[in-house]
């Protein structure tokens, strides 16, 4: 499955995903706590250095992926030009894009597979006293073997719905959608029986 | 234990599977997506526990950085967005449906179902506004001003939910764990 | 030597429905076809034989092996080719779902890596490494299905109608690395044409047998009766 990990290879790519995310941790508390405008503002101009030094098609790439935000923004906008506190509403829109845009950053920059191994790192401590992590490693993997089949089948479920009806196929989809996933658990734990079981 | 995962993990495939099944527009132009009704079902068909599971299982994978949530969003960034509270509410929203589906027998399955999606809707709400009001540093009430064109339609899935629930339960009574 | 296959009066009813009534078998055949209708049983009897599902009553035991109880002595015994690939493979890229087996049966991480790429090699496919499954054709996803079952070396592989829904050359295809198989098969199947070059066929009507013996006595037999059913109206029988 396609992941929103850039095609751009970065310098960032290569970096440990653990040290990328306890580097996000310490700089959200850091600009949760940070009450000016220019700090803010600061902070949202090294955030954009950050997506531009990759080049402009990164830098394009990770801005669409802020677009998402526009609709609060102007909720904002509108909320502090009303209430006469435009400070207040500046900290909040550079904080809140800041701090979208520098989690954006870390997922474009790390591969599935770190991901996975962090988990799988953080998971450790589990293992040592005897719970297994095997259920979630299996689980991970099936979520991402099965979506993209789910999301066929549900394709060809609205299809099968426009066939016979001039209407949209509304919320009693799900029905026959959710029947879908339910028998294919049941296949699939065979599949797993098969070989072997968990 | 094979068909515990298996059903945990179709059902997280699920909610992200019905993530991309277009919204569906209500007669007043508020669009719902469907997937917050795949975390009620979460909860309502499989139970407290399971279901719990699924949606963690899910969320997980939005978190390692796979576009799952609706409009194709994804990653660490969503937990920072204003919208994070919702996504964080997600799975107390499906165990606290799936808490009032198991252990109220008292009445149709249609309707504990639909009133225990109806509860964990409220509680993912009060997640919901929680979070808009930290990220956006506005009030609760304030925050909560922000969302109320969004409560008739998940009133509405929970309604769905509900139908659903008592449907599945006589399609594959064996499936539906939070009655077994 | 223990019996590569023997049946002892196996029945079996699922949500209420007899679906097979005592059924005995025994057989040392490396090519063993089992005919049916759809509905007759078979895909029940192929999962019993797996060991997928225990019989309510009699026996099913594969070289000696109760594949029902003891799990981990099957997965060594018997492997399962189900009719949609789809059904079968459980993980995402191709390396994992191969490997996926062979840590099942104990092995370290890079034992598994070189048995995927021994068995991809030896099926000519070692630039399938790292594929992932998603993309894959009908035929190529079962051929990944035979791989994943070959590479943990079972001696009985089942067959439930893995080559139906495939086009004429997939088909051909497939069944020439099925034909090339060390292992015992049990090739279950509702056209008469793939089981022709088999040592023995098996009819199975109503969740019992209707007739056992050389291909080339019960397949004329059964294309005779399925021509004679093709011209009747059971379609309008409901089940019940």
């Amino acid at each position: 499955m396609i992941s929103l990990t850039s095609p751009v290879e970065t310098w960032a790519h290569g970096w440990p995903a653990g040290a990328k995310l306890a580097a996000l941790c310490a700089a959200t508390m850091g600009l949760f706590a940070l009450d000016s405008v220019a700090g803010q503002g600061a902070a949202f101009a090294m955030m954009l250095a950050l997506y531009a030094a990759p080049g402009a098609v990164f830098l394009r790439n990770g801005l669409a992926r802020l677009r998402m935000l526009w609709p609060f923004l102007a909720v904002i906008f509108v909320w502090h030009l009303v209430t006469a506190t435009p400070a207040e509403g500046a900290i909040i829109a550079l904080r809140l894009v800041t701090a979208v845009g520098l989690a954006n950053l870390v997922t474009m920059t790390t591969q599935l597979s770190d991901m996975i191994g962090v988990v799988r790192w953080l998971a450790a401590p589990l293992r040592r006293i005897g719970i297994g992590t095997r259920a979630l490693e299996l689980g991970i993997a099936l979520v991402i073997r099965f979506t993209p089949m789910l999301a066929q089948k549900g394709a060809a479920l609205s299809r099968a719905w426009r066939a016979r009806s001039a209407r949209r196929p509304g919320w009693r989809i799900v029905l026959p959608f959710t029947l879908i996933a339910i028998d294919d658990a049941e296949r699939v734990a065979d599949a797993l029986k098969a070989r072997g079981g968990v | 234990m094979e068909r515990n995962i298996a059903l945990i993990a179709l059902f997280a495939a699920l909610i992200a599977a019905l993530g991309i099944i277009p919204a569906v527009m209500l007669p007043f132009g508020v669009p719902i997506t469907a997937q917050s009704l795949g975390v009620m079902l979460c909860g309502t068909v499989l139970g407290a526990r399971r279901g719990t599971l699924a949606v963690l299982l899910f969320l997980l994978l939005v978190f390692l950085g796979l576009p799952l949530l609706s409009g194709g969003k994804g990653g660490l960034g969503v937990i920072v967005g204003p919208t994070g509270g919702f996504v964080i509410g997600f799975p107390v929203a499906a165990f606290v449906a799936g808490f009032v589906t198991e252990r109220w027998r008292g009445a149709p399955l249609a309707v504990t179902a639909g009133v225990g999606a109806a509860v964990g809707g409220v509680v993912l709400y009060a997640f919901g506004i929680a979070g808009m009001a930290i990220v956006l540093d506005k009030t609760p009430a304030q925050a909560a001003l922000l969302v109320t064109a969004f409560i008739p339609g998940d009133a509405i899935k929970a309604v769905i939910a509900g139908l659903v629930t008592s449907a599945l339960y006589r399609a594959r009574p064996r499936a539906v764990l939070s009655r077994a | 030597m223990a019996q590569p296959l023997a049946l002892s009066n196996v029945s079996l009813a699922l949500e209420g429905r007899a679906i097979l009534h005592g059924i005995t078998l025994n057989g040392d055949q490396r090519r063993i076809g089992i005919v049916g209708r759809n509905g007759s049983g078979k895909s029940t009897l192929a999962r019993v034989i797996a060991g997928l599902q225990a019989p309510d009553s009699g026996d099913v035991r594969l070289f000696g092996v109760d594949v029902a109880q003891d799990r981990k002595a099957a997965i060594r015994t018997v492997g399962i080719l189900f009719q949609n690939p789809d059904h079968q493979i459980i993980f995402p890229t191709v390396d994992e779902e191969i490997a996926f087996g062979l840590t099942q049966l104990g092995q370290t991480k890079a034992e598994a890596a070189a048995g995927v790429r021994a068995i991809l090699e030896q099926f000519g496919k070692g630039h399938w490494a790292g594929a992932a499954v998603h993309p894959l054709s009908q035929g190529q996803k079962q051929l990944l299905c035979l791989m994943a079952i070959l590479a943990m070396r079972p001696r009985l592989i089942v067959l439930d109608e893995p080559l139906s829904g495939l086009d004429i050359p997939t088909r051909m295809q497939l069944m020439r690395y099925l034909d090339g198989v060390d292992a015992h098969l049990l090739h279950i199947s509702h056209d008469p044409a793939t089981l022709a070059g088999y040592d023995r066929v098996i009819w199975i009507s109503g969740g019992a047998i209707a007739a056992d013996g050389l291909a080339a006595d019960v397949l004329p037999e059964f294309t005779a009766d399925m021509q004679r059913l093709g011209g009747m109206d059971d379609i309008s029988d409901l089940a019940g």
